[in-house]
C-alpha cells in the first residue's frame, strides 16, 4: 500500500528515469512508487562501494537519512530509536535498515561504534551528497557543518521501490521519522 | 591558490569553531601571546590521524609544555560536533584543543588545502605541523604524503621548538 509522508509533501519537478539510469544532474523528487536510483555509496572503513538497487532489491527495508553523525538530534534521538526498535522492526518484516549522511565512512563507521549500531543499523556514506541531491533531499548546512547535508527522512522499500516516505520539516527536530511513528505505519 | 605558509608569515585571521557552530573561536586572537603547536590532519577518525599522528601530540604534550608551549591545536575540515565526538574518542581532553575549519577557509589561508572529494567528499587539510609564537609561524612541517606520519609528527616537531 502506497503510502504519502504525512508530514511534508515533497514536490518534484521530475520524474525518476527508468532504472538502471543514473539521474540527470537536476534536482528532483524521490517519491512514493519510485525505483531507488542505481547509485554508488560507500559502506564501512573499507570504502566498500555498495550499489543502492542491488542493497534494497529483494528485501524490505528501511533507510533514514540524517544531517550529520555526532549532530545532537541524530545522535540523542534519531539513531538511538533506530538501535533500540530494531527488533520490533524484524517483527514487523523488515530485514535491514540503513542510516545515510552526507559523511564519510570514517566518521560514519566511529559514531556507529559511539552508538552500539553494529549488527543493527548499517552506515551509507553518501560522501558527495550525489543520492541526497538527486531524490531532492539535500538541505544547505554550509554556514553551521560546512556543505550539503541530507534532510531528515525515512523511507520505507520494497524490493527497490519507495513505499513510504516521511521527511521531518524541521530538520532539527525528529518527529515522525522515528522508528517509534515508523512502526506504528508498517 | 594560496602559496604554503612558511617561517615569517603571520597566522590568518580565520574563525574555527570549538565544538559546536554557534561557538566561534578566532584563531589569531586564540593564538595571541602566546607559544602554539598547530596541527593540520586530512580528517577526524580516519585512520593514520586517529591511530598515530594526534596520539603522539596528546603523549608528548608535557614535553611540548616544557619547551614553552602554551596550546596545542589540532584542525580538520569537519564540523564541530565530529571534531568534539573526535576529541571524545582520542581522549585528548584539555592537552590538543581541537577546532573545526568547517569550511575548510584555515587549510586554504594557509595553502595547506587538498582535494580529498573523491575518498572523503571535499576539501579537506594536508597534514603538517606549525610551531607558532605570537602569531608569527617558526616552524612548518608538511608531509608530502598526507597519508603518512614523518615529517609532521610530535617528536620531529620537538626538535624544532
Amino acid at each position: 500500500m502506497h503510502r504519502l509522508g504525512f508530514c511534508a509533501g515533497q514536490l518534484g519537478s521530475l520524474r525518476l528515469r527508468l532504472a538502471g539510469q543514473l539521474l540527470p544532474a537536476r534536482a528532483m523528487s524521490l517519491k512514493v512508487g519510485d525505483k531507488l536510483p542505481a547509485m554508488e555509496l560507500v559502506e564501512g572503513l573499507e570504502m566498500k562501494k555498495v550499489n543502492l538497487q542491488e542493497l534494497f532489491a529483494g528485501q524490505r527495508s528501511i533507510l533514514f537519512g540524517v544531517p550529520g553523525a555526532f549532530t545532537p538530534t541524530c545522535s540523542r534521538v534519531h539513531l538511538p530509536s533506530y538501535v533500540r526498535d530494531y527488533d520490533k522492526l524484524k517483527a514487523k518484516g523488515i530485514s535491514q535498515v540503513f542510516c545515510l549522511a552526507v559523511n564519510d565512512p570514517f566518521v560514519m563507521q566511529a559514531w556507529s561504534d559511539a552508538n552500539g549500531a553494529e549488527g543493527k543499523v548499517r552506515m551509507l556514506s553518501d560522501t558527495q551528497a550525489i543520492f541526497v541531491e538527486a531524490a531532492g533531499l539535500s538541505l544547505d548546512l554550509s554556514h553551521l557543518l560546512g556543505g550539503l547535508r541530507a534532510k531528515r527522512f525515512v523511507m520505507v522499500i520494497e524490493d527497490g521501490v519507495v513505499k513510504q516516505l516521511d521527511v521531518e520539516p524541521d530538520p532539527t527536530k525528529a518527529t515522525c521519522t522515528l522508528a517509534d511513528q515508523l512502526l506504528q505505519s508498517l | 591558490m594560496t602559496s604554503q605558509v612558511k617561517p615569517g608569515d603571520r597566522l590568518p585571521q580565520v574563525t574555527l569553531f570549538d565544538g559546536a557552530p554557534n561557538k566561534p573561536v578566532r584563531i589569531d586572537e586564540l593564538c595571541a601571546g602566546k607559544s602554539v603547536v598547530i596541527v593540520g590532519v586530512p580528517g577526524a577518525f580516519t585512520p593514520t590521524c586517529h591511530s598515530s599522528h594526534l596520539p603522539g601530540f596528546v603523549a608528548d604534550f608535557d614535553k611540548l609544555k616544557a619547551k614553552g608551549v602554551d596550546l596545542v591545536i589540532c584542525v580538520a575540515v569537519n564540523d564541530p560536533f565530529v571534531m568534539a565526538a573526535w576529541a571524545g574518542a582520542l581522549g585528548s581532553g584539555d592537552k590538543v584543543l581541537m577546532l573545526a575549519d568547517s569550511r575548510a577557509e584555515f587549510a586554504k589561508a594557509l595553502g595547506m588545502d587538498i582535494d580529498l572529494t573523491a575518498v572523503l567528499g571535499s576539501v579537506r587539510c594536508r597534514r603538517f605541523s606549525m610551531h607558532v609564537v605570537d602569531n608569527v609561524v617558526k616552524s612548518v612541517n608538511a608531509e608530502e604524503d598526507s597519508s603518512k606520519v614523518d615529517a609532521s609528527s610530535s617528536c620531529r616537531l620537538l626538535t624544532k621548538i
